[in-house]
């Protein structure tokens, strides 16, 4: 078996900007085959992250290495191993898509007969012909992603790549995502601030917020198994005074209380509750927003 | 290495119908142009072309006797006059509206459209890609940026060149079913010198036009490069095109009336647009200060280019790209 390089490698990337530290020591890797999401709110600095991954521009410290090669000293041998859209699929619009396909294929110096086989992977073939400034922000968001599959890299990085599509085109993205990663070992980085996405997506996620890494997992432990319980009850004091009992933290709202459990802990809270003479109109387990995470992880600070 | 590169630049020029554009401009120029020279030789079937001549020498003579005439454009006339004399010396007719005179006419009336026309599609080639958002594309390919900046650059060179072509060969063609399209061996004559107050005829040389035609359009084609070179570095420096665009029109125009209205700030012989009609000092005219001879302004032209040239790969070779 050979040495596994990762695919991707980040140390301590920090981007100053005048005094103000947009990106403050992220780091992480990526292994091969490996979706790796990369989540936080507007502004947390993940375009940020991307525009130094991809070279656009340089980190203050730190560094960034692909497949082996440090993009500062290899730029074209990193590269060579990447697609990515940074931002927004930003393609030109005065030409049509396969002339926009043609012009980065040109740069990559691989076959037309590449443009066929990409364009299919996002079901753009039918309107390769017709001029980018017709296209839908969804058509331009795979046109974006075909491009970015030309000449099969090794990593593909996607900004934000939900944005835009229809929750069928999501579907299918996802799908066509987690085939490239199963069947050709890619890897692949999602930036998102869309907590469901990154949950059905990815196999590991990080979370950024102003710019630092608060949290870094598995998608499991960081969200899946982070639910809340909804109840809603009568009586909340009494409620409350069970569930601090337990040792359970919990939130209240007018009639409603929120309690972070594992999915075990639900029937004897509930059966407690009973006996005590609460009663139960609703129960419901509901992922964290993204926001109540942020406020766990920061222990209060909210998300501006 | 660069080929496909060059090729892709190409093709986006071609489709942002930029270089159409140019072209209809010329068209309409030059047609509004032959228009005129056609009516003018219709008039001027039977005419006396020694009167005509000796009229206009008198006219100038005339306007710098009564004096009070700024001194550029004294300096101007005198040129003019003392050429025009020398024809009349040798009894051969000037300016006949010929197809040749026509074609040899626009390397020098070209002067400031030209580079005009080639800081349009010049001064967008880099500020586009950044306004629209493809930079961010181009720049994540496995290519250095030098290598990017170059092809940008050589596709600028090869369009100055192809504008300057293609407004010849409009010319020519236009100008052929109105204007006796013969002549390209009527000898012209070059090296007219301004010493002092009189025109100095010690260098005068004779040419056929067709060789004085060659060195007029070379001379402009050389002028039209250093333009495609500062129009790069504009296009560099600013995000937007409009700004790239406005900021060359702007030196171009300004620079000319600088120099102009104020003859006496000789640092203003430096500046590119000094410099820039090589063609015009060629054919006798003037520069607008002293000192500036033929090698003067192309080694100025050059230096210009270099510098351009030079800030451009170092801003666009390092630069942070942000959306
Ligand atoms: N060129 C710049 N100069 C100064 N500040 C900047 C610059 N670019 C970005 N920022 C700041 O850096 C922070 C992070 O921006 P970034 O675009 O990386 O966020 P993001 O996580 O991609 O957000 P979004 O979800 O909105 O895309 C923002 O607060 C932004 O204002
Ligand atoms: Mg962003």
């Amino acid at each position: 078996m050979t040495e596994l390089t990762p695919t991707l490698t980040a140390s301590n990337l920090t981007k100053t900007i005048g005094h103000k530290t947009i990106v403050d020591s992220v780091s992480f890797e990526l292994q091969q085959g490996e979706i790796f999401g990369f989540l936080g709110p507007n502004g947390a600095g993940k375009t940020t992250t991307i525009r130094m991954l991809v070279g656009l521009i340089r980190p203050t410290a730190g560094s960034v290495r692909i497949c082996g090669y440090d993009i500062q000293q290899n730029f074209e041998d990193a590269m060579r191993c990447v697609g990515c859209i940074v931002e927004n699929p930003d393609l030109y619009r005065f030409m049509t898509g396969r002339e926009n396909l043609e012009h980065f294929a040109r740069m990559l110096r691989v076959s037309n007969s590449e443009i066929e086989r990409v364009a299919d992977a996002v079901s753009l073939a039918h309107r390769l012909e017709q001029r980018v400034g017709t296209y839908s922000l969804g058509m331009r968001q795979r046109l974006g992603i075909a491009q970015a599959l030309l000449g099969n890299p090794k990593l593909l990085i996607l900004d934000e790549p939900a944005n835009g599509l229809d929750p069928a085109g999501i579907r299918e993205i996802r799908e066509l995502l987690r085939r490239l990663a199963g069947e050709q070992q890619m890897s692949i980085f999602i930036s998102s601030h869309l907590l469901a996405e990154i949950e059905l997506t990815c196999d590991r996620v990080a979370i950024i917020h102003k710019g630092r890494i608060l949290r870094e997992g598995s998608v499991r432990d960081l969200i899946s198994s982070r639910r809340d319980m909804e109840l809603r009850v009568d009586d909340v004091p009494r409620a409350s005074v069970i569930a601090r009992e337990r040792n359970l933290t919990f939130r209240t709202d007018g009639d409603r209380i929120w309690l972070a459990m594992e999915e075990a802990d639900a029937p004897p809270l509930l059966s407690a509750l009973a006996e005590a003479g609460v009663k139960i109109f609703h129960a419901q387990r509901r992922a964290q927003s993204l926001e109540e995470m942020f406020l766990e992880a920061t222990g209060g600070e909210t998300v501006d | 290495m660069l080929i496909p590169l060059i090729q892709n630049e190409t093709l986006k020029i071609i489709r942002r119908k930029r270089f159409a554009v140019v072209i209809a401009i010329l068209f309409v120029i030059l047609a509004l142009v032959t228009y005129s020279q056609y009516r003018r030789l219709r008039e001027q079937q039977n005419r006396n072309w020694r009167a005509e001549i000796q009229q206009r020498v008198a006219n100038f003579q005339n306007m710098m006797r009564r004096g009070r005439l700024n001194e550029s454009y004294a300096r101007g006339l005198r040129a003019e006059a003392g050429r025009l004399q020398f024809y009349l010396d040798h009894d051969i007719e000037p300016d006949k509206p010929t197809g040749p005179l026509f074609v040899r006419g626009f390397a020098n009336a070209s002067g400031w459209l030209l580079p005009l026309l080639v800081a349009m599609f010049g001064a967008d080639i880099v500020s586009a890609e950044n306004a629209e958002g493809t930079d961010k594309l181009l720049l994540t390919r496995p290519v250095r940026r030098w290598k990017i900046l170059t092809a940008k650059l050589l596709t600028l060179f090869m369009f100055a060149t192809l504008t300057l072509i293609c407004g010849a060969v409009i010319a020519y063609a236009i100008s052929s079913p109105f204007l006796p399209s013969g002549g390209w061996n009527a000898p012209t004559f070059v090296g007219f010198q301004l010493s002092g107050n009189s025109v100095s005829l010690d260098s005068v040389r004779q040419l056929p036009l067709w060789k004085d035609t060659m060195i007029a359009y070379g001379l402009q084609w050389y002028a039209l490069l250093a333009v495609a070179a500062i129009a790069l570095l504009l296009s560099v420096l600013f995000k937007s095109s409009a700004a790239a665009i406005g900021t060359m029109l702007a030196s171009l125009i300004g620079g000319t009336i600088l120099t102009r209205i104020s003859p006496d700030w000789t640092a203003g012989k430096y500046l590119f647009v000094s410099a820039l009609p090589l063609a015009d000092y060629y054919t006798g005219q003037p520069p607008p200060y002293d000192g500036m001879s033929m090698l003067f302004c192309i080694s100025l032209l050059g230096a210009w280019a270099i510098v351009a040239t030079t800030i451009s790969y170092a801003v666009f070779t390092r630069r942070d790209v942000f959306g």
